[in-house]
């Protein structure tokens, strides 16, 4: 019996004399820092595309260097980071493609969330081809041009003439776009946006046809060398959320272009850091600025807070604006 | 077609009956009916509109934004209070685990403790196989991720099996505990994850106890199911010579049915960290702590090289947990366990040396600033840049890989087996679909199967799924059948030689834990059609439990059966064939079972990568906030798996009634 406690005591003998270490060795370690900031931590949320990389990291590093904020990254999905920012958990989302339904729950109803405005950037949904199917048929630079030629488009699960569509995080209303504008092509939905692009890069490889529901800004569609097609103009009854089964006829026109938003929560815009003001000057002189920067992201893997530090060095006026300098 | 060949796995008829009267040719004959009416009847009676429930989808949206209102209320009420301090108690567990992992032991510490734990309880391999990972870990640079994975998973595998066997021992002493529960755990492992996030999001906020939650209700299923089985098979005489020789209830249940089933509870452990680790990227969409679910989500987009390597660190960490639990388990076996009074000092003293060295690191990690995580010199770049060597060669059009190999196979799957499956089932009349699939249930289960059959197809019309559901439908038939076959093979090859079992073991691991988006994508740009990328991540995800239960089954056949045939001279086939398989068939009808679940938990990643319907649906439901539509079509895919469930497990309870 003895033995057991000796051996017990050594054990826990050890086991303090760790904790004791590791808490002087912290404790000595955290101070410095402590005294140091001013702006506390912010916590930015990144979404799941490579432009929200850029923004986050930029705005990461804006604040880290200049204000001496502490910057938490985290990666949680669009939807869910509302409730997050209601709760206090996430600060600020820096692109919000139109989640209109939660602008209502959040902003207006809860006020827990606030819009602060654009960040620089025209989002716009639209239909492209690559460019080599324009130059063979120089029709398909609008609607009226494909109709008639649908079975270009064609692939194994659609014979007849194929649609790709797009990522279900993303409004769309194609299904009811193509039929009224009795176009004879089958929406087929792809799958996520990494589908969809290895579907359509896959085709565009082999310089096959293809039409795809598809966006700007987006940092690939320079190196793709994509046309967007033309759709009917937008009339006041327009459609663009097919989920919302308004009369066919609402849905005949392109989609709009709208800011893209940011958003913040209500309790980081009340917490008075100088990280709030900042961030509300916060905005991308132009949409080639993000794509300059998400290029080097993807395309080159650089790692994104270098990208962002290469941006802020050359881009010393745009950054000063933003500090309100 | 398909249906067909679900029918025909469990072909193996014990009593014998004429061709024309077989349940595959029966089967078969209401099948062509169907196709005949497919064929003559109008092509456009899809479930009437008239007969939906359209106002489903706003009761639900309203429903999540009254939670949301609440729990948004300064003064919420005593629900939301109770799940608050659960929430917080789990976020600081976990928070503490991790902080204990990296800023308090130091990367030296935290890999000692580990490596020494695993020795000094689990063995020398295991000791080896934890420092192993660990090192991968760090050549992979993914060493703070993996920190964040390893303490958020840890949490979540222990109290799955905290909460999981308990149930699962009241559900093996308890038929009707169990009857009530297993619809539950039906629920729970096919309604897919993306269409409870938000309600968990509302109720636990984002974090780690949202993620830790979210897991739970994957893996506490299989913790439940598995330890029930092994109380169940407990044989019943010993039972019965236990409470004879005076055995209380309690002394029954920890001296004997525990013991006994010690081996499935061992499986039980492996399944829940297996069914856990397959949840981080999911757990990661809700979690503000990183892990190794961030950069694949992120990777996905910008960096698929990076996503990969994340996944195998998933992979790794489930491995090394699954195997140093087995080994500590071995090791600590009573039966085989025999320690004198030196040894037991031996070990004391063991102990207290894993502590005091560990402690000893911890310090000199400090002294001499080790750093909470591993950055030092990592083979990151160099491993990202042969993987994206890999996936360029991979995406290239013009290689013979894709030119001569895969596209035209792609095709010919597509336009022989799905396409013309699909528009078979969305396009036939739905009462002739109807009628026909409760008749195929009938004819395979019985009554009560087709009534659920008829009851649930009804409620995916009533809900407006039916065009949707069909087509998952068929994509989920062809997948089920290619991965039983692929199962039943692999595991009656398993059981029969023992090199391939040890072959097949780490395969199957990887597949259950590699999050399918990261190597489903390469596929797409290989199998360029809709369908087939969904199809294989289907396939690869569910074979591998029909794997498992199959070998398990014709392994456990008893082996006086198997001598006997030998004595009267049966060949190995046809002692296999005749003698094994045929007493396996309650294990194989499992792994059918088990297989179709399997394939339902991952219709919203085909979904995602062109499968399209029912998938696409769910996931755009909580992509796009639209709660209701995520949750319809839950609903549907929930509904499809209890009748498929239902009927293949009818088939079960029939035959063992025929036997006896």
């Amino acid at each position: 019996m003895r033995g057991k406690w000796l051996y017990g005591t050594v054990g826990v003998v050890a086991a303090l004399a760790a904790v004791t270490g590791l808490i002087v060795a912290s404790t000595a370690t955290a101070r410095p820092t402590a005294a140091k900031a001013s702006c506390g931590t912010v916590t930015l949320n990144e979404q799941a595309w490579t432009g929200s990389t850029a923004n986050t990291y930029v705005a990461k590093y804006v604040l880290e260097k200049y204000l001496g904020c502490k910057v938490k990254v985290t990666d949680i999905a669009e939807i869910p980071v509302y409730q997050a920012m209601a709760q206090g958990k996430v600060d600020a989302v820096l692109e919000d493609w139109q989640h209109v339904a939660q602008y209502k729950q959040y902003a207006t109803k809860q006020k827990t969330v606030v819009l602060e405005g654009s960040n620089g950037l025209t989002g716009h949904i639209g239909w492209f081809i690559p460019k080599y199917l324009l130059q063979k048929y120089p029709s398909f630079a609008t609607w009226k041009g494909i109709k008639g030629h649908e079975k270009v488009f064609a692939s194994p699960e659609a014979p007849g003439g194929m649609f790709l569509g797009g990522d279900p995080s993303y409004e769309q209303k194609d299904t009811q776009l193509i039929q009224a504008l009795g176009l004879k092509l089958k929406h087929v939905t792809v799958g996520a946006e990494t589908a969809e692009v290895a579907r359509f890069s896959q085709l565009i490889a082999q310089k096959k046809p293809v039409i795809f529901y598809w966006w700007t800004p987006e940092y690939r569609n320079a190196e793709l060398n994509l046309v967007e097609v033309k759709l009917p103009a937008r009339m006041k009854s327009c459609q663009d959320d097919g989920s919302t089964n308004a009369p066919i006829a609402d849905y005949r026109c392109a989609y709009s272009s709208y800011p893209l938003e940011k958003v913040f929560s209500k309790k980081f815009v009340a917490s008075g850091s100088p990280a709030v003001a900042v961030l509300k000057r916060f905005a991308w002189p132009s949409n080639s600025d993000q794509n300059t920067v998400s290029e080097w992201i993807a395309g080159q893997h650089m790692d994104p807070a270098k990208a962002a530090e290469k941006y802020v060095k050359t881009h010393m006026a745009v950054v000063n604006k933003w500090l309100g300098k | 077609m398909a249906a067909s060949t679900i029918a025909a796995t469990p072909g193996i008829v014990l009593e014998h009956r004429p061709w024309w009267r077989s349940r595959s040719t029966i089967v078969g004959a209401i099948v062509a009916v169907m196709v005949i009416c497919h064929l003559t009847l109008s092509r456009t009676l899809s479930w009437p509109d008239s007969l939906v429930w359209h106002s489903l989808n706003h009761y639900l949206d309203n429903m999540q934004n009254w939670l949301a209102a609440e729990s948004a209320k300064t003064h919420p009420n005593f629900a939301y209070r109770l799940i608050h301090w659960i929430s917080s108690g789990l976020d600081a567990l976990v928070r503490w685990l991790y902080h204990l992992l990296s800023k308090w032991l130091t990367w030296p510490g935290t890999t000692l403790l580990a490596g020494l734990l695993a020795w000094r309880f689990g063995g020398r391999r295991a000791g080896v196989i934890m420092v192993a990972s660990f090192a991968s870990f760090a050549a992979l640079g993914l060493w703070d991720d993996s920190m964040q994975t390893l303490a958020l998973m840890l949490v979540a595998v222990a109290f799955s099996l905290l909460v999981g066997v308990p149930l699962g021992i009241v559900a093996g002493r308890s038929d009707r505990f169990n009857a009530l529960i297993t619809p539950v755990l039906d629920a729970a492992q096919i309604i897919p994850a993306f269409a409870y996030l938000m309600p968990v999001v509302i109720f636990f906020s984002v974090g780690p106890a949202a993620a830790v939650i979210t897991t739970m209700v994957y893996s506490v299923p299989p913790a439940v199911r598995i330890t029930a089985l092994g109380i169940r098979g407990v044989p019943a005489n010993t039972v019965e010579a236990a409470l004879a020789l005076g055995s209380t209830q309690r002394q029954l249940l920890w001296k004997v049915q525990l013991p006994l089933a010690r081996r499935l509870l061992l499986l039980s452990v492996n399944q829940t960290i297996l069914f856990a680790l397959s949840m981080v990227v999911i757990a990661g969409l809700i979690n503000t702590e990183g892990g190794l679910g961030a950069p694949v989500t992120n990777g996905l987009n910008s960096d698929p090289a990076l996503a990969i390597l994340a996944g195998v660190a998933i992979v790794v960490m489930a491995i090394a947990l699954d195997r140093v639990t087995e080994a500590v388990a071995e090791r600590t076996d009573p039966a085989k366990r025999h320690l004198d009074v030196e040894a037991k000092k031996r070990a004391r003293l063991a102990t207290g040396a894993v502590f005091g060295t560990v402690a000893v690191a911890a310090i000199l990690g400090h002294l001499l600033s080790a750093g909470s995580a591993y950055t030092r010199w990592t083979a990151q770049d160099w491993l990202r840049t042969q993987v994206q060597n890999a996936l360029d060669y991979v995406q290239k059009p013009t290689t013979f890989l894709f030119k001569d190999l895969t596209n035209p196979v792609g095709n010919f799957l597509v336009a022989h087996m799905l396409q013309p499956l699909d528009t078979f089932l969305v396009q036939t009349p739905w009462f002739i679909t109807l009628a026909g699939l409760t008749t195929i249930a009938f004819v395979l289960s019985g009554l009560r199967p087709a009534v659920t059959t008829a009851l649930m197809f009804a409620l995916i019309g009533a809900i407006g799924e039916w065009g949707d559901a069909m087509d998952t439908f068929s994509q989920v038939l062809v997948a089920t059948a290619i991965a039983v076959v692929i199962g039943v093979v692999l595991g009656v090859l398993a059981a029969e030689i023992p090199w391939v079992s040890k072959a097949i073991r780490p395969v199957n691991d990887v597949l259950q834990t590699l999050p399918q988006l990261v190597y489903v994508i390469p596929f797409v740009y290989i199998f360029p059609i809709s369908y087939v990328p969904g199809l294989i991540a289907s396939v690869l995800y569910a074979f591998p439990v029909v794997v498992r239960l199959v070998e398990r089954g014709v392994r456990d056949v008893a082996p006086e059966t198997v001598e006997a045939a030998g004595a009267f001279g049966a060949t190995r086939l046809q002692t296999l064939v005749k003698v094994k398989i045929p007493l396996a068939r309650d294990a194989i009808m499992l792994g059918v079972n088990q297989g179709i679940i399997m394939v339902l938990a991952v219709v919203v990643i085909a979904g995602l990568v062109g499968s399209g319907a029912l998938g696409y649906a769910v996931a755009a439901g909580l992509q796009r906030g639209q709660f209701g539509i995520g949750v319809v079509a839950s609903i549907a895919i929930l509904a499809m798996g209890i009748a498929l469930d239902r009927v293949t497990r009818g088939n079960r309870s029939a035959a063992k009634g025929g036997r006896s």
